[in-house]
């Protein structure tokens, strides 16, 4: 199913997150992978589950077989594509096979330098942009492929693409969140925001585009973990306030609290946005709690 | 001009057999600005090797300061004319310059074995007498026009054309937290210049094929020609 239905209907869409596991899927039929284990403690939570695509650079199961994988088990995959790792006829193709295995929404993205992962000698392709993927991805959609042949058929699928509200300056990620939306972005994920300011500022400017966008959290896990993103991860910065508050938990109680800290800050804006997207990094099992701090009614269960 | 590295002495002494007499060459221009390959590191060169038990049979640096390896005519005749008994004895050239001038040394001395001395790495701007920076990748279709002269193919990490990844933190790279942002460079610049209206709209993809190896380029004093995998172009300096 296209989440572009629930869009449209006005459905707050929540979505969450799991990475493909490094290595192979056993074919012994019995056999759950994490990625599907993560998804097992989302059903009926969220709409749909972002799949990453060799997530930080670090190599590891195809987004599109771990997409696929969950799609069979009934669970609504939104498969993430970068260009780190792909020239455009690969991009292209990987297109075409991800609508022909049944996938129905992709998030289009630039992708993490090979630098920041486990292959820091690979070369970083990067022979387009994520701009230029939208586009391309868009164009596929009207039945030719961005030489201008024309295709026998066509895919039809929504496309996503992400922005960081972060970034400063704010005036420049926001030219290019409106080349996305020209070259067809349908829907938005925003990147891991902690700053009420930040939110506040973004959507004051971004609301005018006039697509969809939810709104991207990553959970604290410990003020380790804050520390480590500051100095670590690019593009999101943590306010000390968050990480004194789930440093003053005991580590037993860390979890509820992180749930608590979550929901709270959806609650106080998810009026602004048209979804959420929770990025739980494993701690998948609390997503339902967080929900219900943010007081958000969870969808019905999709998957056995 | 082509910024070299010299290769470590121990990985140059590997490349030469027990016995091989060797002929150093450097370049005055390129490799003097990095001295990885001017004068003075070619007259060391050949003593360094020298303690090392490679016997060293001659050394120049082709023309006076300014003047490059990889002129083939030049080039050529210092080597033939200067240096014609010494190279007669020599049976390789260890070059001390880009890849270029290597090449040039097999065309000056009609295909003679040739070691490479240096590692070409980019294409720079002699900003001082201690700093080359990369300013260009030379990919054969120029966008600066767009960017207020500075490349985004060469100063973002991953060539972006349409602006910023979201990676950048405090104005720096997430490849390298002591590394400016391209794009946020860019950006400043245009701000600056008061044309930020150059960085809207939407920038194709890039021709790779003008960027498709080996290329040349015929020239006459009224026009070029530009071969590449995305063909010819023949362009006149003249109206």
């Amino acid at each position: 199913m296209k989440l572009k239905e629930l869009f449209d209907r006005g459905e707050f869409v929540i979505s969450s997150e799991v990475g493909p596991v490094k290595g192979a899927i056993p074919r012994d039929p019995d056999f759950v992978p994490p990625c599907q284990q993560e998804a097992q403690h989302l059903n009926g939570s969220v709409h749909a589950i972002n799949v990453t695509d060799n997530q930080s650079a670090v190599m590891k199961l195809g987004s599109l077989a771990a997409s696929v994988r969950l799609k069979a088990k009934g669970y609504e995959p939104i498969y993430q594509i970068t260009c780190r790792d792909r020239n455009r006829i690969a991009l292209q193709s990987e297109i075409l096979t991800a609508y022909s295995l049944g996938i129905d929404n992709m998030l289009l993205l630039t992708g993490d330098h090979t630098n920041l992962g486990d292959h820091k000698e690979a070369k970083p392709v990067f022979d387009l942009d994520s701009v230029q993927l939208v586009r391309i991805a868009a164009e596929l959609q009207e039945g030719r492929d961005m030489a201008g042949n024309p295709l026998m058929f066509q895919p039809d699928m929504f496309i996503g693409a992400v922005v960081n509200p972060n970034f400063q300056p704010l005036d420049l990620q926001l030219i290019k969140m409106h080349k996305k939306v020209d070259a067809g972005a349908q829907f938005f994920q925003t990147q891991a925001v902690y700053d009420d300011r930040v939110v506040d500022e973004f959507i004051a400017k971004a609301e005018a585009f006039g697509r969809p966008i939810q709104l991207g959290v990553v959970v604290l896990k410990s003020p380790q973990m804050g520390a480590y993103m500051n100095r670590n991860v690019s593009g999101i910065s943590v306010p000390q306030a968050w990480i004194e508050e789930i440093g003053a938990a005991a580590k037993g109680d860390r979890k509820k609290k992180a749930a608590e800290m979550t929901g709270r800050f959806i609650k106080k804006h998810k009026s602004k946005f048209q979804g959420v997207h929770i990025m739980p990094l494993g701690w998948t099992d609390i997503v339902p709690d967080i929900l219900a701090h943010a007081e958000i009614a969870p969808p019905r269960p999709s998957a056995g | 001009m082509h910024a070299t590295i010299q290769k470590p002495i121990e990985e140059i002494v590997n490349y030469i057999k027990p016995g091989e007499k060797v002929f150093v060459v450097g370049c005055n221009n390129c490799a003097w600005k990095c001295h990885s390959g001017g004068e003075e590191e070619t007259t060391a060169m050949a003593e360094r090797l020298n303690r090392r038990g490679v016997e060293v049979v001659g050394s120049t640096t082709p023309g006076q300061r300014g003047m490059s390896l990889c002129k083939l005519d030049h080039t050529r005749k210092v080597l033939r004319e200067d240096y014609a008994e010494q190279i007669k004895k020599a049976d390789s050239f260890l070059v001390l310059g880009c890849g270029q001038g290597v090449h040039t040394v097999i065309d000056a001395t009609d295909g003679a074995m040739v070691h490479p001395g240096c590692d070409t790495i980019f294409g720079g701007e002699t900003v001082s007498d201690t700093d080359i920076n990369e300013y260009c990748s030379l990919c054969g279709e120029c966008v600066i026009e767009f960017t207020g002269g500075l490349c985004p193919m060469t100063l973002c990490a991953k060539s972006l054309l349409n602006g910023p990844c979201g990676g950048a933190e405090n104005g720096k790279c997430e490849v390298d937290s002591e590394r400016d942002c391209g794009w946020i460079l860019i950006y400043e610049r245009l701000k600056q210049l008061g044309r930020l209206d150059l960085l809207e709209g939407y920038r194709e993809p890039k021709n790779h094929a003008k960027w498709s190896r080996p290329r040349t380029l015929k020239v006459s004093p009224h026009e070029a020609t530009f071969c590449s995998q995305a063909g010819k172009r023949t362009v006149s300096n003249q109206d």
